[in-house]
């Protein structure tokens, strides 16, 4: 494995500020990504900063106006026990008790989650196989190759990768904001705007500069929180990514809904909010299933396939209309 | 009590859950320095030039390429189980680039970790050629191979006139993908030369002699000087049955460092350093007439092998003997050329491919004459297997269909696709048959009876994790009528009597036997004693009429009985060695012909809106002969059927089309089934002593178990959804 040095972080201002000299070094909080990213040599950072030992951090901060505050170090296996978490905000307990492993969501932070890079095999092969993202200009091999995973949304011919958070697509859903502390002080990201689209710079996966350290992830209080499911297809029932999931969260006015947050994983290179559907779905109902599908459909027209994942474009939308009829279940 | 039938825990269990169980890669030799490979990162061309220095100044003990690593001989020919080789293209021998991660370069070092950063520092520059891969097009240039185990083709009457004149007739083609074994444990070998040119390795192998037979072969070292061990193997899965190049590339590297070398493979070298199980592309065309008995069957298979062997995958074998055909039956095997590293067996090799086509296109018939698949399947078994006329030793395929399906609930199903709903689920249920190959094969053993009433066996067999330890007792224990716990079993050693290779689900019946033979040598050696040997106990009777239990010898209708210690003590004997030398005659060339059958049932769950596909239940009834430990037994049949879970819903090693090159090389990008993709799994044995098949009585069973998974669930998903799935896997979006 290649070499590095490892060293410890007591406050967040001296990490922030070592990490903004350094272009060599990254922050390493549960390791379950950046290490195998180094193992794949997609990483090669020469010096790691351990962040885990960075006082209060690790809350889960349940909110007397209904809201949640998590901080970065909190381990998904404790967010996703967590009471408040489960009875307030159901998707979010459900994204991350279906991502990973056991073990890996009992070391893996909230903040190293949302910082998780592409599962594009191309870009984790062990060989620096053409790809953009990993090696600026060397191409995609992904776009005319195997892309059966890869995005429907969002995409540019530099790269095709989706982001393989599943907590991510939940927070979209919410609008939860990302609490950053940089070189300027505090500032606040909303979710949806914090991973990129690739565009002609795929190596940037984020909004964040150089330094920047997740301190927290904000989640306001919302009406459509409680009647909310999230739904992941994997190729197999546990340990597997998202071929596609959907974050749903609705508010009901008898059957009919009277607003939607929608937000797709799987299937672009952040987290997908689905503004027109949530639009359209206002007034539909939930027993309708024909109706449901011509709102969700609003936006889908700018949905396009690559050779091998045209199926996700449809799967995606009945994936929706499920996660919708759940979700109307819980209310 | 009869040790034999029993459901004994393996006597290595608490070893392996608490970790004191010596895997190869795991075992520290002293002085022991590491190895790193570097591949090939282009599939097809030539090494233009290779830059070593850099990786030479890092502190280093060796670095290697074709430029400096010795010449070995050529691997021999034909191919053969004696001295197998895995793959015919030997490593860093010239400038050639024949398949992507073709080790090209080897660096030694003290530390791992020096080995492999050493090894990124080496740049290699290539003339690149265009991969050949296997598609569509390039399976249109299928050549005829040579043949390396069975003939490569059989015709039996006239398969196309059956077919032709039949009333009801199938014909489809089938389709599955590149698989990787991905056993748990990671190939290694740890290589070790002595002052006097003698050869230890620490090696992960099924096949202890014809490793080192070939190693005696290729690197021109006298055999008697090589000794390989192998103690426990964390899965084999044939995988490990060959010798691959870097178990050459470790003991070369140790001869020229003068040290120790241990060369593990990491996960993603696991794809293109060893073996795999290469893609079938199979044309199945069945005639029948109204009743549903078959009139004729022809089978064809096409299968990628690498530029430079002629690796068959013999989907079409099952095809020769599982059914009869009045008209006919004819199969065929063809290859394709194409850059990559040569397959091998993986569990269950051809026929777990060959199965899915035939015993899916048995589902399509019985469909299309309306009789049902169970119904079908008696209809069409045999007593004489068609292929070579010879009556089957043994064959419960109508016990295995009729136990299983009552066991299973069968005759409540509902015939009709899509009939049968739960909630937003199509609940359905599927069937198919197998057939599998026994293989006789020779095998030594040496039983020792100690003084103390103990017993030890020895034979150069091996523990893939099976249970080759606690079987081997107790065949030991109740052949020498001693308590199970009394009997001690080494395996795993070239110093020890010679075995067979642990492949083909051959060691209970072959390497058992040769125990037993052992057993019974020494028991009968100590009734000698007891008859004939100083102060004999017996002044009368006669082998026949001495009974032996708890350690004692009994002569019937008296109540004179001696311990083996009383026995040995009073003959001054420190212990009674034998050594048996089992040695059938090959299967093929025996009065009958010997296979494993079974019938499973699958029942599915199918999300027809998301094209999800899960197992609810599964049965299988398995004639595997007499079994000798039904727990383990049972444990056999239940990772075969994960096994074959994995090969219809998740398994593919994909190769991207432009580089040429697997993709996904790792447990994350390679799916395998989890705990939560498993139900409970019913395990029924039907099958009854076969004599030809072992003087223990027992018929093949591991590799069994895992041949007709796919054509169930393959089978049952027809039944939930009225959908064909004639590709593998069966992933959602064929089903959406
Ligand atoms: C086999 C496997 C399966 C998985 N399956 C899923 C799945 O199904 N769904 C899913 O959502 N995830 C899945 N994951 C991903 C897993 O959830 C992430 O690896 C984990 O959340 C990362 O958290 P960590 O604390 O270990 O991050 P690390 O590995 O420590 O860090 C990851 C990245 O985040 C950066 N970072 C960490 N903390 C901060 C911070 N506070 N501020 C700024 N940067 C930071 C690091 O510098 C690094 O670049 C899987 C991972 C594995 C290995
Ligand atoms: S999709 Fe993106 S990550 Fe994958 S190969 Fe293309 S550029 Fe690289």
């Amino acid at each position: 494995m290649h070499p590095f040095a490892l060293s410890r972080a007591d406050d967040p201002a001296t990490a922030v500020a070592i990490q903004t000299r350094d272009p060599g070094l990254a922050f390493i909080a549960g390791g379950t990504d950046l290490i195998g990213l180094m193992k794949d040599r997609a990483a090669l950072p020469e010096r790691l900063l351990d962040i885990n030992h960075l006082p209060g951090m690790s809350y889960i901060e349940a909110r007397a106006d209904g809201g949640l505050r998590i901080g970065a170090l909190a381990r998904m296996s404790d967010v996703a026990a967590s009471l408040a978490v489960r009875e307030r905000f159901p998707l979010i307990a459900e994204a991350l008790l279906f991502a990973a492993s056991g073990q890996l969501r009992n070391m893996a932070s909230i903040g190293g989650n949302i910082m998780q890079r592409t599962r594009c095999a191309y870009f984790r092969d062990e060989d620096d196989l053409p790809c953009n993202k990993r090696r600026p200009g060397s191409g995609c091999s992904a776009r005319h190759g195997l892309n059966r995973n890869h995005a429907i949304f969002g995409w540019s011919d530099a790269c095709v990768a989706t982001n393989p958070s599943d907590l991510a697509v939940a927070l979209a859903a919410l609008d939860a904001q990302v609490i950053v502390r940089g070189r300027t002080g505090e500032r606040s990201i909303p979710i949806t705007e914090f991973h990129r689209l690739p565009g002609d710079t795929p190596e940037r996966d984020n909004a964040l500069d150089r330094g920047d350290l997740i301190v927290a992830v904000d989640v306001a209080a919302r009406r459509e929180a409680r009647a909310s499911h999230y739904l992941k297809v994997r190729d197999r029932q546990s340990f597997e990514f998202a071929l596609v999931s959907a974050a749903a969260g609705i508010a009901i006015d008898g059957r009919s809904i009277a607003s939607a947050r929608l937000a797709l994983g799987g299937v672009a290179h952040k987290p997908w909010r689905l503004r027109a559907a949530e639009t359209a779905l206002r007034g539909v109902s939930l027993d309708d299933r024909d109706a449901l599908r011509s709102a969700i459909a609003a936006s889908f027209a700018e949905a396009r396939a690559l050779a091998h994942n045209a199926f996700k474009i449809e799967l995606a939308q009945r994936v929706v209309v499920r996660a919708l009829q759940v979700a109307g279940e819980r209310t | 009590m009869s040790a034999i039938g029993q459901p004994i825990s393996r006597t290595d269990g608490s070893l392996k859950v608490t970790g004191r169980a010596r895997y190869t890669g795991d075992i520290r030799v002293s002085g022991a320095v590491h190895a790193a490979l570097v591949q090939s990162t282009i599939a097809s061309g030539r090494i233009a030039s290779i830059d070593t220095s850099a990786a030479e100044e890092a502190g280093v003990l060796g670095v290697f390429s074709y430029r400096n690593l010795p010449r070995m001989n050529p691997t021999p020919k034909p191919w053969s189980h004696l001295h197998p080789h895995g793959q015919g293209y030997l490593p860093l021998q010239d400038d050639k680039i024949h398949y992507a991660g073709q080790p090209i370069a080897m660096v030694v070092a003290s530390k791992l970790d020096q080995a492999v950063q050493a090894a990124t520092l080496i740049k290699v520059h290539y003339e690149v050629a265009q991969p050949v891969v296997f598609d569509a097009d390039t399976t249109r240039a299928a050549i005829d191979p040579p043949q390396f185990l069975w003939p490569v083709a059989s015709s039996v009457g006239d398969a196309d006139k059956g077919i032709a004149a039949a009333a009801v007739k199938i014909a489809e083609t089938y389709a599955t993908p590149d698989r990787h074994h991905n056993q748990m444990e990671p190939h290694a070998t740890t290589a070790m030369w002595d002052a006097d040119g003698s050869l230890t390795l620490y090696d992960t192998t099924q096949h202890l002699y014809g490793a080192r037979e070939l190693i005696a072969m290729v690197l021109g070292i006298p055999v008697d000087k090589i000794t390989i061990m192998c103690e426990f193997l964390g899965g084999g899965f044939g995988g490990k049955a060959y010798v691959w190049p870097h178990t050459l590339l470790a003991i070369l590297a140790a001869k020229a460092v003068r040290r120790p070398v241990r060369l593990q493979l990491t996960r993603a070298q696991m794809y293109s350093m060893v073996g795999h199980q290469a893609a079938t592309i199979q044309t199945i065309a069945l005639g029948a007439d109204n009743g549903g008995k078959l009139t004729g069957i022809r089978h064809e298979s096409i299968s990628p092998a690498p530029v430079f062997d002629n690796y068959i995958e013999y989907a079409a074998l099952s095809s020769r003997s599982l059914w009869a055909a009045s008209g006919g039956i004819a199969t065929n095997h063809k290859i394709v050329h194409v850059n990559r590293n040569t397959p091998t067996a993986m569990r269950s090799p051809h026929e777990a491919l060959g199965h899915f086509a035939l015993e899916s296109a048995m589902d399509e018939l019985a469909y299309a004459t309306g009789i049902d698949p169970i119904e079908l399947r008696l209809v069409n078994d045999t007593a004489t297997d068609p292929h070579s006329g010879r009556p089957f030793s043994t064959r419960a395929m109508r016990k295995c269909l009729i136990e299983g399906a009552a066991r299973f609930g069968w005759e409540s199903r509902s015939p009709t696709p899509r009939s049968m709903r739960e909630g937003r689920h199509l609940i359905s249920e599927g069937t198919a048959a197998e057939i599998y190959t026994h293989w006789r094969w020779p095998a030594k053993a040496r039983v020792t009876i100690n003084g103390d009433g103990s017993a030890l066996v020895e034979t150069g067999s091996h523990d893939l994790g099976t249970g080759t330890y606690t079987v081997m007792r107790q065949v030991a224990a109740d052949t020498l009528g001693v308590a199970p716990e009394k009997v001690t079993v080494r395996l795993g050693d070239t110093r020890l009597p010679p075995s067979h290779a642990s492949i083909g689900s051959a060691t209970m019946a072959n390497a058992g036997a040769s125990v037993l033979l052992a057993a019974e040598s020494a028991r009968d050696k100590a009734i000698r004693l007891a008859l004939t040997g100083r102060d004999a106990p017996f002044t009368r009777g006669q082998g026949a009429d001495i009974r032996v239990a708890e350690g004692t010898l009994t002569l019937a209708h008296s109540n004179v009985s001696i311990s083996y210690g009383d026995l040995l003590a009073r003959n001054g004997l420190p212990n009674l060695v034998a050594e048996a030398d089992y040695d059938p005659v090959p299967e093929h060339e025996g009065p009958k012909a010997i296979f494993s059958f079974s019938a499973v049932f699958a029942e599915v769950r199918v999300d027809p809106e998301l094209g999800i596909v899960r197992l609810n239940r599964f049965v299988g009834a398995y004639d595997a002969g007499r079994i000798i430990n039904p727990k383990t037994a049972r444990s056999q049949a239940i990772g075969g059927i994960i096994w074959g879970v994995g090969q219809v819903l998740l398994e593919q090693s994909e190769t991207d089309p432009t580089l040429g090159r697997f993709l996904n090389r790792n447990y994350s990008g390679y799916l395998v089934p989890t705990n939560a993709d498993i139900p409970e799994l019913d395990i029924l044995f039907v099958g009854d002593f076969d004599e030809e098949a072992s003087p223990l009585g027992a018929k093949g069973l591991g590799e069994l178990t895992a041949v007709s998974v796919a054509p169930a669930i393959a089978n049952a998903v027809f039944h939930a959804t009225g959908k064909r799935i004639r590709r593998l896997p069966i992933s959602l979006e064929k089903l959406m």
